[in-house]
């Protein structure tokens, strides 16, 4: 990306495991490691935290916000997840039945809101619906053939399969269909029978699965492994084979599509990598973030000068900072503007603190 | 700085650089636990394979990653007896401050001298590429601080004898 | 300060106040205090039955019978004569001093009772000094446990008397710092070829004291042995040989205690040093702060 900076900000609340947009891009849901989940509002040129959420009582894990329905799930390591709605000015959380005896890892919202599922280190994962005559959020886990913590899902625009990475080096693809709120799905690349927690597919990686990602047609599957790899299955081809690309770089603990043809994949390495389909497999195409010139204005103060004596045993200034934009690692990407094939920004969020605005305009070529 | 130093550094640097990165992980054996999962050695899904980076028979460097931990234990250079009681008062007496260098182990693991243990709540707070800076330096510093007292215990005790024995006439 | 010094600090201090004062002619004060030295010596300095014009000084030591075997009480009395007087009870050796009639040089007469320690010792080297000069051989070797678990021999030949410490280290630390020391010792001959020659065995006795019941075997025990050859003995220098030898021991573990002090101030500045390169790692936050006036300023 050259010549426009990077839009980011730092919102001053440490660690951001997870981030999620409203609808309008106005408001931001941020989890900061800890067991709160912020909102920020854009006002007057800055974000405000207008809203803190602790229902929770141990770090929140995964954040979820709806644009249609606005309703926010949340879920966390104190093994609940919760439906948040706006009513009156308030935030009101409505407690989840996922029945966890673990953690909660991850959740997410279907494309059509009506249900949610969340991963678990219970080895299973929670599909999450509403059933009307209790007023009652209830849940059906898909349990078998998981066998570690469930690092990731991502829903199938289809609104039915949902694909799941986890610790035991597997990456699966899953019917996730609920006859109480969805209706016969129609077949598809993946399969044309799926009954609930039918498994479609499994694919092998060398490492943890970091991140899963279906395409925006629904017809490619992405994933990311500690392994610095990132893989592809493509269902159109043959849904039973995934092509792995291995990565000098470190691993990769996010992965999204940004059309139907470019993946942008970030993680350890500090800086978000463009990726693009090219044959059966994957190509490296660029690194995003291009090391500005100086960064860090020099403060030569005489405080500073003596605070780093002090401090750091270092006579003169010591660079800390890296030449990356993010200073630790970016653990989640989202998207913030375009449709979901042919996104023009995206945002990445950090343990650094920052959440990062990537324009992908100057890029449009490559993203092709 | 001998010949073989500069790539026994760059081989642990490059290692660490990769053990490093960690995420937070809560168990999935005891229920609203978040222990450093190379410590508790419940999954064996969850651990990696465990590295030696080795300058000789005596110095080398143990890097044990996990999910969200990894434990790096190092054995430094004791050529004899007052290297090693020296290197052991060391140890000691850093082990004893664990709690301010955050990362240290307060106890090594057998076989090797000292044990840092770094967890995910660590790189969150803290820059990695620093904390590998701070091991790399930390390897360097100790072998020569060990030399350089011993040099200067000889030194001492030599000049107490000489001035001693200088009074007999 | 490499070197001990031979006297009482504490003794000559507290004498010159005194008789400063008496000199002066200001009134005495009363004066009661206990202190100690090396080799587990303990001194008294008070009045005697209350009277402020005299002084009583006092040496406790726990070996003072070995001492007396070979002459220690003839040296006290040709050193103090006119001071001593019957010991305290508890002590060994008393004496006394009259603040009214003190002779003109204090001076001398301090210098001389602060040395009430070394000379308590110096019988037993002077008996086997003589020894050596009278070609006298075959004599009883003396032994002196001068501490708890920690001997000294002395023994005379026609041409030497050697002088070998037993001596104790607390843990295996200090064994191997002690040897250290100890080579340095058996080395330091060449540096001054007036030194007499050192040897040291560490865990047993040398040769000449092997099967000797009192020898002790052990780990942490350490044996350094002096050859005096005559230029040590005769009359002239014995004086100062005996000031040195008699606070070998002494001067061996304080050097040693010095050193480990050394090396724990070194490791606590390069500990530091260490966690502020740690620091290094840590982003510094961006925090106001407030004064206690209410102003607020920025830290970067």
């Amino acid at each position: 990306m050259s010549g426009t900076p990077v839009q980011h900000w730092n919102l001053g609340i440490g660690p951001i495991s997870c981030h999620a947009w409203n609808k309008d891009r106005t408001q931001v849901a941020v989890s900061a490691s800890s067991n709160e989940i912020h909102i920020f509002e854009w006002k007057n040129g800055d974000w405000i935290n207008v809203h803190t959420l602790d229902e929770h009582d141990l770090p929140v894990t995964g954040l979820d916000w709806a644009p249609n329905t606005n309703r926010i799930v949340s879920c966390s390591q104190d093994k609940n997840a919760f439906v948040w709605t706006f009513d009156r000015g308030h935030w009101k959380p409505e407690l989840v039945l996922v029945r966890f005896q673990r953690a909660a890892t991850c959740v997410k919202w279907s494309p059509l809101e009506n249900k949610f599922a969340v991963g678990s280190g219970s080895k299973l994962v929670s599909i999450c619906y509403y059933e009307k005559e209790n007023d009652w959020w209830v849940s059906k886990q898909i349990k078998k053939p998981i066998r570690s913590t469930v690092n990731c899902i991502d829903w199938h625009p289809n609104n039915v399969l949902l694909a799941v990475g986890a610790c035991d080096f597997k990456t699966r693809v899953f019917s996730a269909w609920i006859k109480e709120v969805d209706d016969k799905p129609s077949p598809n690349p993946w399969g044309s029978k799926m009954p609930f927690s039918q498994l479609m597919g499994e694919y092998n990686a060398s490492g943890w699965v970091h991140q899963v990602a279906f395409s925006p047609s629904g017809c490619r599957l992405a994933y990311v492994s500690h392994d610095s790899s990132i893989s592809l299955v493509d269902a159109n081809q043959d849904n039973t084979v995934s092509h792995t690309l291995r990565t000098t770089h470190l691993p990769f603990t996010s992965v999204r599509w940004l059309t139907e043809n470019s993946i942008v994949a970030a993680g350890h390495e500090y800086s978000p990598i463009l990726f693009t389909v090219q044959g059966n497999g994957l190509k490296e195409v660029c690194v995003l973030d291009v090391p500005s010139a100086n960064k860090t204005a020099s403060v030569n103060s005489a405080l500073q000068m003596f605070k780093n004596i002090d401090k750091n045993a270092a006579s003169e200034k010591i660079d800390v900072q890296l030449k990356t934009l993010h200073q630790n690692r970016i653990t989640q990407i989202m998207p913030h503007s375009g449709q979901p094939n042919n996104i023009l920004k995206f945002t990445t969020c950090g343990t650094d603190g920052l959440i990062a605005l990537w324009d992908l305009k100057n890029n449009s070529a490559m993203v092709r | 700085m001998s010949a073989t130093l500069q790539p026994y550094l760059e081989a642990v640097r490059a290692t660490l650089q990769a053990a490093l990165c960690l995420e937070q992980f809560s168990s999935q054996v005891v229920e609203r636990h978040n222990k450093p999962e190379v410590e508790v050695q419940t999954s064996r899904e969850l651990l990696m394979t465990p590295v030696v980076v080795a300058r000789n028979k005596q110095e080398k460097v143990l890097i044990e990653p996990s999910v969200n931990s990894v434990r790096v234990s190092i054995a430094i250079k004791q050529s004899d007896e007052i290297e090693k009681i020296l290197c052991h008062k060391f140890t000691r007496f850093m082990c004893q401050r664990a709690d301010n260098f955050f990362v240290l182990r307060r106890k090594p693991i057998p076989g090797y001298d000292i044990s840092f243990l770094i967890t995910a709540h660590h790189t969150e707070s803290m820059y990695k590429h620093k904390l590998v800076d701070f091991l790399l330096h930390f390897m360097q510093e100790i072998d020569k601080e060990i030399s350089e007292m011993k040099l200067s215990l000889n030194a001492r005790a030599r000049v107490s004898a000489e001035e001693f024995l200088k009074r007999f006439n | 300060m490499i070197l001990l010094e031979q006297n009482n600090r504490i003794i000559s201090e507290l004498l010159e106040l005194k008789f400063n004062n008496a000199k002066e002619g200001g009134k005495p004060d009363s004066v009661n205090s206990n202190f100690a030295d090396f080799d587990g010596v303990l001194y008294h300095i008070s009045n005697p039955g209350g009277d402020k014009t005299k002084l009583l000084l006092s040496i406790s030591l726990k070996f003072y019978k070995d001492l007396q075997e070979h002459g220690a009480d003839a040296l006290i009395r040709r050193e103090y004569g006119p001071y001593m007087t019957s010991p305290e009870p508890g002590y060994n050796v008393s004496l006394l001093f009259d603040l009214n009639s003190l002779p003109q040089d204090t001076g001398a007469l301090i210098h001389k009772a602060s040395m009430l320690k070394r000379n308590c010792f110096a019988s037993v080297f002077e008996k086997y000094f003589e020894f050596q000069e009278a070609g006298e051989e075959g004599q009883k070797r003396a032994v002196i446990n001068y501490r708890e678990d920690e001997t000294m021999y002395i023994e005379a030949k026609a041409d030497r008397v050697t002088v070998i410490f037993s001596t104790i280290f607390k843990d295996q630390d200090d064994v191997i710092i002690g040897k250290v020391f100890l080579q340095e010792f058996r080395e330091g001959r060449k540096a001054s070829q007036t030194a007499p020659s050192v040897l040291y065995s560490l865990g047993e006795p040398p040769l000449e004291l092997k099967g000797l019941p009192g020898a002790r075997i052990g780990d942490n025990v350490g044996y350094i042995t002096f050859v005096l050859f005559p230029r040590h003995t005769n009359k002239k220098t014995r004086d100062n040989t005996i000031d040195l030898i008699h606070s070998f021991r002494d001067y061996l573990h304080y050097h040693i205690k010095c050193s480990k002090a050394y090396l724990h101030s070194r490791m606590r500045a390069k500990t530091t040093d260490f966690l502020k390169v740690l620091n290094r790692a840590k982003p510094e936050v961006k925090g106001e702060k407030k004064t206690f006036s209410g102003r607020t300023f920025q830290t970067s």
